[in-house]
């Protein structure tokens, strides 16, 4: 087969992946059951597992198919890059014109970006935070599709929608569609992310560098890219320029990832910045470009991270460590700090969560929503029970199946139940039998728990009309109280409920 | 059910699928047996399609159709689970409305040949136990503004829908911990389905398979009031079949 035939392959098997994740993301959109690949992109992360091993201490079973990536990488280099990498793909795609003139005059110590960011990151994780997880691209994309792409997609089918529906001869087909899509691709419920905004804005700037250089982020930012681009250097196969070679420069114009350096002195291809994406093997007019087999790992470059740059990488870790620390949430707590049921320790959850945002997709009320500050810097992106937007529903384990490195443990429904992941408790001034008489107690109908965590007793009011009469007026059983937040979230209330869920 | 169904019948059967806490035994949500007996009921009387759908306030709609076994049920008879669409909610006056005179809810009940009420008889806090009337309030979606004036909002919204025939499942009644249960001390065993014509009737003789009276819930009397039903059971011919 020639190298043209086998780039298509390459080609439709990036389609392949791409599509796949994206089916993937759309099997674990607010559902209760996930099915049982889900979390396939993160467990072939070795960005993300080895960070989480590292800060969290500890062998994490589910991560062991990073090694495949690891394995593949060490033959034939950054495959992952090239062939799998969604958001990789999605930025080959969109591919601008101007970007390899621009490129030109972007100096390639830039590259070193990379490196650096996996130093520090992983430096970082040594010491316990996971923080920069937040720039592995697989979270960055599925973080984006979470709480902004499909909300924005979904709200606008609903739209089009409503408006649609006045028209009434349309409203059979209308009804046709919903009836394939509604609780299959579309959820019940309209899902609504804190900082949508924030997040979009990181993922389309991403985009937005490809117009400085093709491929940008994976070539100057990506600390996946970053890790498996030293793994490569390694690589037992490696494409490798032939003794022919005329120096036409026709592979460098077409290599994306700008993999190839054109110094005429030593005319090269650099296996760590390569994507192995063949390229440059199609379009070498004497055709000797090549694998060839390798054993001395490749050679240095000006950009690679020097000891001196590793050690500073080291120090940035230490010290952002520290500052990440010692910001106020070391001596005074959130009351909000709810976290997903099952999570324990806000230490261990802290270096053992990757930032993923899986569980805010699946979580089937999007009661899981993306930390800003509310759990120190440190927790950005983490993800926080917000009982006002979404209960814990009390007949879902949702968020631990898809929970790629176990920082939220599966759990079976009958001990989820018995988690306690917060206490409610009732503001009497603004509660509307205590405060105004008036006939309310929503909190205890939808109290789950077997016996009733919230309890009514009745009470002789005079109401607002000057009127004698009767109500029942809730208070929390703190006992049996599990801080699923679903009185908080139907409180009628105007604003924050009068009845909340804090950290207990 | 000829008496109800017509050749090319629409149906509606509204269910109480409140959560998708627990499983049948439990007595949260109707009886699937029942639900499912309903629909091929209606087909054999030659309804064109019986969908069935509520709008749960714990978990999702799907989710909830799958644990309470109405999914099943009703798939196994023939019919059709909905999940209700958002878009699709309109407002619509209550002419007869005392409290509220408008309401947002989802149009198909409405429209539809014929709805089927078939809730299923258990304790609630606020109005003590939620039965047919109560159930009508899974058609709606804004039901925190309903809590404000209990009673008397569901008899309102009672007048609006009018449902046509009203099954209450009894076969299990959950008698604390209501709505929402979750434990089978609580669950009493009664083998009873009432059906009727006049929903508040339906309600009346319902609670006194808990011990009580009609005039013992806010919204029965309220309903009655508003000439919506009887709720004195000596008017009313009732007829008791036992089956083996």
């Amino acid at each position: 087969m020639s190298w043209r035939s086998w780039r298509r392959v390459r080609q439709a098997v990036q389609i392949a992946f791409f599509v796949f994740y994206i089916i993937l993301i759309f099997s674990v959109v607010q559902r209760r059951v996930a099915p049982p690949l889900a979390d396939i992109f993160f467990r072939l992360d070795p960005y993300s597992a080895l960070g989480a091993m590292l800060a969290s201490r500890q062998w994490i079973a589910k991560f062991a198919l990073a090694l495949v990536t690891v394995g593949v990488t060490l033959i034939i280099g950054r495959v992952w890059c090239g062939w799998i990498c969604p958001l990789g793909s999605l930025l080959e795609w969109v591919s601008f014109k101007k970007a390899r003139k621009r490129a030109a005059s972007i100096s390639p110590q830039w590259r070193l970006a990379k490196y650096f960011l996996l130093a520090t990151s992983l430096a970082l994780a040594l010491f316990g935070g996971l923080t920069l997880l937040v720039f592995d691209p697989i979270a960055i994309f599925t973080r984006t599709l979470t709480t902004a792409i499909l909300p924005g997609l979904f709200y606008a089918v609903n739209s089009v929608e409503t408006a649609l529906y006045q028209v009434s001869f349309l409203s059979p087909a209308l009804d046709g569609f919903e009836g394939l899509v509604r609780g299959v691709v579309i959820p019940v419920e309209q899902p609504a992310f804190t900082q949508n905004l924030a997040i979009a804005t990181l993922f389309f700037g991403l985009i937005a560098l490809n117009l400085l250089a093709h491929r940008f982020w994976c070539r100057y930012l990506c600390p996946l890219g970053a890790l498996l681009g030293l793994l490569s250097k390694f690589s037992l196969f490696r494409p490798v320029i032939g003794t022919s070679c005329t120096q036409c420069t026709r592979c460098a114009v077409v290599c994306k990832p700008g993999a190839i350096d054109t110094d005429p002195e030593d005319f090269h291809i650099m296996p760590a910045e390569c994507t192995v994406c063949l390229d440059c093997m199609a379009n070498c007019k004497p055709g000797d470009i090549r694998f060839r087999y390798r054993l001395k790992p490749a050679q240095t470059e000006e950009f690679d991270i020097s000891r001196r740059q590793a050690l500073g990488a080291l120090a940035s870790g230490a010290v952002g460590v520290l500052l990440l620390g010692t910001d106020l949430r070391l001596r005074q707590d959130n009351p909000w700090q709810i976290r997903p049921p099952g999570v324990n320790e806000e230490d261990t959850f802290l270096s053992t969560c990757i930032r993923c945002s899986q569980c805010m997709k699946i979580c089937p009320t999007t009661a899981l929503q993306p930390a800003l500050t509310q759990a120190g810097l440190e927790g950005l992106w983490t993800p926080l029970v917000v009982p006002r937007v979404g209960y814990c529903d009390y007949g879902c384990t949702a968020c631990g199946q898809v929970c790629p490195s176990g920082a939220i443990p599966l759990l079976t429904l009958e001990k989820k139940r018995s988690m306690v992941i917060g206490k409610a408790s009732i503001d009497r001034n603004r509660c509307l039998p205590w405060a105004s008489g008036m006939q309310c107690i929503v909190c205890e109908e939808m109290c789950p728990t077997p016996q009733k965590a919230i309890r009514l007793e009745e009470a002789e009011v005079i109401d607002s009309s000057g009127q004698a009469s009767t109500v029942k007026r809730p208070s929390v059983l703190r006992d049996l109280c599990i801080g699923c937040g679903i009185c908080e979230h139907y409180c009628p209330l105007e604003g924050d409920a009068a009845i909340r869920v804090y950290d207990a | 059910m000829a008496a109800f169904v017509s050749a090319g019948y629409d149906v509606i059967i509204k269910p109480n699928i409140c959560t998708d806490y627990h499983t049948p035994e439990y007595a949260t949500t109707t009886n699937p047996t029942v639900v499912g007996t309903l629909v091929t009921m209606c087909l054999e009387a030659g309804a064109k399609r019986v969908r069935v759908m509520d709008y749960p306030f714990g978990g999702t709609a799907t989710s909830a159709y799958a644990t309470s076994g109405i999914g099943d049920a009703v798939e196994a008879a023939g019919g059709e689970m909905h999940v209700m669409i958002p878009a699709k909610y309109t407002w619509v006056d209550i002419p007869e409305g005392r409290d509220i005179t408008k309401v947002k809810i989802y149009p198909d009940t409405l429209e539809a040949d014929l709805l089927i009420n078939v809730p299923i008889a258990k304790d609630h806090g606020a109005t003590r136990l939620t039965l047919g009337a109560k159930n009508l309030m899974g058609v709606i979606l804004d039901r925190d503004m309903m809590h404000m004036n209990l009673s008397q909002r569901i008899a309102d919204l009672t007048s609006l829908v009018r449902p046509p025939l009203t099954v209450i499942d009894a076969v299990r009644i959950l008698t604390a911990n209501g709505p929402t249960g979750g434990d089978l001390a609580d669950v009493k065993q009664m083998d009873t389905v009432i059906a009727s014509r006049d929903v508040v009737a339906a309600d009346a003789y319902a609670t006194t398979l808990f011990g009580l009276t009609g005039s013992d819930i806010g919204y029965i009397t309220a309903s009655a009031d508003m000439g919506l039903g009887t709720m004195d059971l000596s008017s009313i011919d009732i007829q008791e079949i036992t089956l083996g």
